[in-house]
């Protein structure tokens, strides 16, 4: 029996606007998973949900086997980490943490254990007495996790905690929350829509879009196997590239033909393209750093901008009328120079019509 | 030709725009002022003299004046702060037809105080609308069977206490809005996920309005609460409009009254600034008190 089990759950607002159309998950005891997906995908509208804030429309949500849709959140077991961090103003950092504990009858020793143990683990100890608005926004967050874990809660949740942070910040406090939950074990769902915060802190990635889930899988899965070309375009950056290419049987082999390339298919997808796809349009998705440069390269063509990276340079240059973005290691090449560009085995194809990845 | 420079200067200076209301608080502000307690503490041959205090705690209304008042201010805010942030939260909440709700409430904020008291004194004359709107619905038949009542209510003939209440209910159908408007405004700047912390971190609904909202607007609260204490020790328009003068006596109804009704020339006149020095100081120990003792932790009203 999983953990927290959602079972066909749908949110409709005024009786009109579809928020969630449907949404099934189980996650297990421990697990990190992230709902990734752009504004008004309904991740948030889930994660209201399991907390109690929305109610639920259709479906049901289940943690340890029982039902908690009809429970107040407060008897939900479940502690949250906002966007906005919520931490009360007119309390100091020791009364924020402190006063869930109060909440749940703990006796002064027990609540100033607990604050004392929660405050070093956020590294916020020396500012206990201080008000939040004489802290940073960094420091505010970390009072906001101090409270979360303070009471030892079955389930986790966090909204989009990181988004209000300064880039540098945000990098750190996603390190800082992968270690806290590695050390707690605490079953953690976390709501954003920055792709990199997903694959660097989930266990389980979620993806959504309009409603639905376009993918769950871990971040490898989402990246490199990526069921839908909603989700290669969302995940990475730069994201996929996308060339429509016709699918053309000669001598029993399978290319892959555009207006500047004729690609030769010989390995996993020759039997399905077979099957289906002869004289058909595809889309061939190529990763940036999937792109290969060199004498090798069947593709001749021109970088129009270079982007260095330090470690790597980002090229865009157009293949037919698509431009497309590679990230090579080779940093010297310069704007407006020949390349010939080529393909690496981890490719991906996409049938045209379904947007559905063809395996 | 450095003369000139520096006389260019000085006109320069952006102290110059501070000349016209400077000017204007010397005519408008400090010579009434200044008059008033000159003519305060002076006898009527000019010498220095605190007859006219004696002359005014003698006064047969001030006791119960100075008493009225005191009463009118501390039952209305208290009556009014519990109306006004009911209403203010129910308003929040953004039921169907909440904006209806809200327009309809601020009606009373467009009606001008006289208007008000012709509005209620035909109401409480003895054929006025209220002993009518009694006996349609039939209030007034279950009122004289309970025994509290018989006959049609003379609603005027309230005196003393009752009367000061009659004025506080009139008084604050009449400011509920101006108070609650302030509260909705502070309710609505409120970050809702500080309620939702509190939910979701264990507690009840009353909880968090207790734990959570209520400290966090309390600065808004204080701000309206205080406005509503400063003129509830000024209130005297409904007690003339409804009473007369010199039956529901209030402080400012004292000052009223001897500058307007009683034209005994120079006596009168003292004692009406008399009045006034005593109400000024009434309103500004009053205003310092309840700042004071409502004085919020410092957290720099951090109210994001």
């Amino acid at each position: 029996m999983s953990f927290l089990k959602l079972e066909r759950v749908k949110k409709v607002y005024n009786k009109t606007i579809e928020a969630v159309k449907r949404f099934d998950l189980e996650i297990e005891r421990g697990e990190f998973v992230v709902f990734l997906g752009p504004s008004g995908c309904g991740k948030s509208t889930i994660m209201r949900m399991i907390a109690g804030l929305e109610t639920v429309t259709e479906g049901d949500i289940l943690l340890n086997g029982k039902s908690i849709i009809h429970l107040e959140p407060k008897d939900r077991g479940i502690s949250m980490i906002f966007q906005s961090y919520a931490v009360w103003p007119h309390m100091t950092v020791y009364g924020n943490v402190a006063y869930p504990l109060k909440l749940r009858k703990k006796t002064k020793e027990e609540v100033e254990e607990i604050v004392n143990e929660a405050a070093v683990i956020c590294d916020i100890d020396q500012y206990l007495k201080r008000y939040p608005n004489q802290l940073s926004g960094g420091q505010r967050q970390r009072v906001a996790v101090a409270r979360a874990i303070a009471v030892k809660p079955e389930l986790f949740l966090m909204d989009e905690p990181l988004s209000n942070l300064d880039a540098k910040l945000r990098v750190s406090m996603r390190t800082d929350l992968k270690r806290i939950h590695q050390d707690l074990k605490s079953t953690s769902i976390f709501v954003t829509h920055d792709q990199s915060e997903a694959l660097s802190l989930a266990d389980r990635i979620v993806v959504m879009n309009h409603g639905y889930i376009e993918q769950i899988g871990t971040p490898n899965e989402i990246y490199h196997e990526s069921e839908s070309m909603f989700v290669a375009r969302f995940i990475g950056s730069p994201p996929s590239n996308f060339l429509d290419v016709k699918v053309e049987l000669e001598d029993n082999k399978v290319f892959l033909v555009h207006s500047t390339f004729k690609y030769e298919i010989n390995n996993k997808f020759v039997k399905t393209l077979k099957g289906k796809y002869i004289g058909k349009t595809i889309v061939l998705a190529v990763r940036p750093e999937n792109f290969t440069i060199g004498n090798k390269g069947i593709i001749k063509t021109k970088a129009t901008i270079v982007e260095p990276q330090g470690s790597h340079i980002v090229i865009n240059a157009n293949i037919g009328d698509v431009e497309v973005k590679i990230v090579s290691p080779i940093l010297d090449i310069l704007p407006n120079q020949e390349i010939m560009v080529g393909f690496t085995e981890s490719i991906g194809l996409f049938d045209k019509d379904t947007e559905k990845r063809i395996k | 030709m450095d003369k000139k420079e520096n006389n260019k200067s000085i006109f320069k200076s952006p102290y110059m725009f501070l000349v016209p209301p400077l000017l204007f608080y010397l005519f408008f502000w400090f010579f009434p002022v200044l008059i008033s307690l000159i003519q305060a503490f002076t006898s009527i041959d000019g010498g220095f003299s605190l007859e006219n205090f004696r002359m005014m705690f003698q006064d047969d209304l001030f006791a119960e004046a100075f008493f009225n008042t005191l009463i009118f201010a501390s039952v209305s805010i208290v009556l009014q702060f519990i109306l006004a942030l009911s209403l203010a939260l129910l308003i929040n909440r953004k039921f169907k037809g909440s904006k209806m709700f809200l327009f309809i409430m601020l009606i009373p904020m467009a009606i001008p105080p006289s208007a008000v008291g012709i509005l209620w004194n035909t109401g409480l004359i003895q054929t006025g609308w209220i002993n009518s709107f009694l006996s349609i619905t039939g209030v007034q038949n279950l009122m004289e069977l309970m025994g509290i009542a018989s006959g049609p209510v003379i609603w005027k003939q309230a005196t003393g206490l009752q009367a000061v209440f009659m004025i506080i209910l009139i008084d604050t159908w009449t400011v509920l809005p101006s108070v609650m408007i302030i509260i909705l405004a502070g309710l609505q700047n409120f970050n809702e996920e500080y309620t939702e912390a509190a939910k979701v971190f264990g507690a009840s609904r009353s909880q968090a309005l207790r734990h959570i909202v209520l400290p966090i607007i309390k600065p808004t609260i204080i701000t309206a609460l205080l406005l509503r204490l400063i003129s509830g020790l000024q209130v005297w328009l409904i007690s003339v409009m409804i009473f007369g003068f010199n039956t529901v006596p209030f402080l400012l109804e004292r000052i009223v009254f001897y500058t307007d009704q009683v034209r005994t020339g120079v006596y009168s006149y003292k004692l009406s600034v008399t009045y006034s020095i005593f109400v000024v100081v009434l309103v500004a120990v009053s205003a310092f008190a309840f700042v004071k003792l409502t004085k919020t932790k410092d957290w720099s009203g951090a109210n994001e």
